[in-house]
């Protein structure tokens, strides 16, 4: 374990020590904690394509996926503050590491403005804000894991996300950020600073249906000293009837990235890398109270660079909600890579657990 | 990149020195909406997130929410975490330091109001969708929801004062219609015979303890937490013996469960209420919502 992660633990334990009713003065002191919560994801899987070996992430059998542990709180009149740090096992080990997913302040006082500073998931499509707990599926869709990583696009940096005063909900979330990402930026220079422009639209279509938009663009100076880019668009139209919507619901999502890497060129080969696309569409049925069916269909490729293979990858998905608390989904995929002769099947099982303090749910 | 922080600037502004004739109102449930437009009248705009036939625990946080909340001076909700998966979300999107918790444009009304159910001891979430603070449905009291609408008048005088009198004014009034129709309620309850009712969920808690009401037993088996075959026998057993004649289930629940019971206890009476105002087509007012609830129990 790194200093950072290190560092990170003490800062944990001692806001866990400080909730400890012992170094609470009073029932009424308790308040000022910060709400606390952790949700926790294992899985258990089986895959043509995955390894025996235990230190490979991801592997055939049981796995604890993630536990995230998250502090919320208001600092003062001014600010709310975010920490949410993620366990997850390390590639190449068995050992597990703490990674500060997202921890900043924003701002609780500004009217029609929100700032952001410290380190949070960058607005780059819809998928990418997202923690792995609240994925629609068992995993981000390829496009999101070649271009942005395992972890998404997090980093540090700052955000203004002005809200327009239109008669529907216009957003314009304005970034700059550091370029640590390793698919992506790398950049070897601290000093340097990429930026992000999102534009989020979500109009009520009816009283039932809603339609959102995203277009979103992130530019910095990568490894090769040349520009990265990464333009997105998300649409999503969500359905959820006033009456009866308890029982039933019905989402239709689709995100496209294209990205463009300068200089990258494959390892092996030496063969130009640069500009990848691809894109997500996937469909959330509710069709009882605490069920869900769910497909996906991926393209990884729209266009793609001779040295990497596109892939087509098809998921079902059905999953079962005892509480707000607690799920369980059971996942197939299929994925069929260029120029190799056997398709990839995988079956993989989750449960998705929540405890602490009650989650407030983004839509 | 000089000329769009500028731009920004001067953009938030220009908007936020926008300024409303009318006091702008957000309640999260219809029944703090109708009881908020009586008491402001003609001097505020009052608007609900939640329909009338919605859950109020399950509220999902669109954005478009945020937009109304955004123009609001006033944010009236219940509390007691009846809208806790949802509004911190709405409150955070809208950007609006006005209606922020601990500000003088939000108001939450049930912790004023006495609340019922308050748990005792350690609680868990293994005993369902428990409130820490309370069971939130305070506006099925009429007696409350009349008190309710006096702490809004105060609010609103707080943020209108040259119209403070009229709001006071005009929550007294609510208060003392409810006061005395709660006593012609009482009476045509006295006269159904009902002494005991079985509901879905503990919606009506307020409403049965206000007309001296028992509810032996609960569909759910523990809060939030769907009927089970084993659970549905048991209250079919506790309905033979105490001899419950009514089963009222909210209009956002799945009905279809009672038709078991009235397989097995044919005697048996089950009806669909609205427990919120705009909760059926012929409820626009708070009175009409007692109104329907009242000769639903008396079988009218």
């Amino acid at each position: 374990m790194n200093s950072f992660n290190q560092t990170v633990v003490f800062v944990m334990l001692t806001v866990l020590l400080l909730a400890s009713p012992a170094w609470s003065q009073s029932a009424k002191g308790k308040v000022f904690n910060p709400d606390m919560s952790a949700n926790f994801l294992g899985l258990f899987q089986r895959g043509t394509a995955l390894t025996d070996d235990r230190t490979e992430v991801p592997h055939n059998g049981f796995s604890l996926q993630e536990a995230e542990l998250q502090f919320t709180s208001d600092v003062d009149a001014y600010f709310k503050a975010v920490a949410l740090l993620g366990i997850a096992q390390e590639a190449g080990t068995t050992e597990y590491g703490i990674d500060p997913e997202e921890v900043y302040l924003e701002t609780i006082s500004l009217p029609n403005v929100a700032i952001k500073a410290g380190q949070f998931k960058m607005a780059v499509g819809k998928h990418n804000l997202l923690h792995s707990h609240a994925y629609p599926f068992l995993d981000a869709p390829l496009i999101h894991q070649e271009l942005l990583g395992d972890e998404g696009l997090t980093e540090t940096g700052v955000s203004a996300a002005v809200l327009f005063p239109f008669s529907w909900f216009s957003e314009l979330t304005l970034q700059a950020l550091s370029l640590s990402n390793e698919n992506l930026f790398a950049s070897p220079s601290s000093s340097q600073t990429g930026s992000l422009a999102h534009l989020k639209n979500l109009w009520d279509l009816t009283e039932n249906l809603t339609l959102e938009l995203g277009l979103s663009g992130v530019t910095g100076k990568n490894h090769f000293d040349k520009t990265s880019t990464v333009l997105a668009g998300d649409l999503t139209f969500k359905w959820r009837p006033a009456e009866g919507g308890k029982y039933q619901a019905f989402i239709w999502s689709s995100e496209f990235l294209d990205g463009n890497r300068k200089g990258l060129t494959d390892e092996v080969t030496g063969d130009p890398a640069e500009h990848l696309g691809g894109m997500a569409t996937w469909i959330q049925y509710q069709f009882a109270a605490r069920w869900w069916i769910q497909a996906r269909y991926e393209e990884l490729g729209l266009p793609h660079p001779a040295s990497i293979p596109s892939e087509k990858k098809q998921s079902a998905l059905i999953g079962f909600y005892p509480s707000e608390f607690s799920g369980f989904r059971f996942q197939y995929d299929h994925l069929k890579t260029q120029g190799v002769a056997d398709d990839d099947h995988t079956f993989s099982l989750q449960y998705n657990i929540s405890i602490g303090a009650h989650p407030a749910h983004a839509y | 990149m000089k000329t769009c922080y500028i731009f920004t600037v001067l953009f938030l502004t220009t908007w936020s020195c926008i300024t409303h004739a009318k006091l702008s109102v957000v309640t999260t449930t219809t029944d703090l909406r109708a009881l908020t437009a009586e008491v402001g009248g003609e001097f505020i705009t009052v608007d609900s997130i939640a329909k009338g036939t919605q859950d109020p625990h399950y509220i999902e946080a669109k954005p478009s929410f945020m937009i109304k909340v955004n123009r609001a001076d006033l944010l009236v909700s219940i509390g007691l975490e009846l809208e806790i998966g949802w509004l911190p979300n709405i409150i955070q999107g809208a950007r609006n330091p006005k209606v922020q918790k601990w500000q003088r444009g939000n108001l939450e009304v049930g912790p004023m109001v006495e609340p019922l159910e308050v748990p005792t001891g350690n609680i868990s979430r293994a005993l369902g969708d428990v409130h820490p603070d309370g069971n939130p449905h305070v506006t099925l009291d009429p007696i409350r929801a009349g008190q309710i609408a006096l702490f809004i008048a105060e609010r609103l005088g707080e943020l209108d004062s040259e119209h403070k009198e009229t709001f006071v004014k005009n929550a007294q009034a609510i208060q003392t219609r409810l006061q005395e129709k709660t006593k012609v309620w009482q009476n045509k309850i006295d006269h159904s015979g009902i002494k005991k009712i079985v509901t879905y969920h503990k919606t009506l808690t307020y409403f049965l303890n206000r007309f001296h009401l028992e509810n032996p037993a609960i569909l759910e088996p523990k809060p939030g937490i769907p009927p089970t075959s084993g659970h549905i026998m048991a209250v079919i057993q506790l309905i033979k013996e105490q001899k419950i004649s009514l089963i009222l289930v909210e209009n956002f629940f799945d009905p279809t469960v009672t038709e078991k019971i009235k397989n097995n206890v044919p005697t048996i009476r089950s009806a669909t209420v609205a427990v919120a105002v705009d909760g059926a087509p012929n409820i626009a007012t708070i009175d009409e919502l007692f109104e329907t609830l009242i000769n639903t129990v008396c079988g009218r």
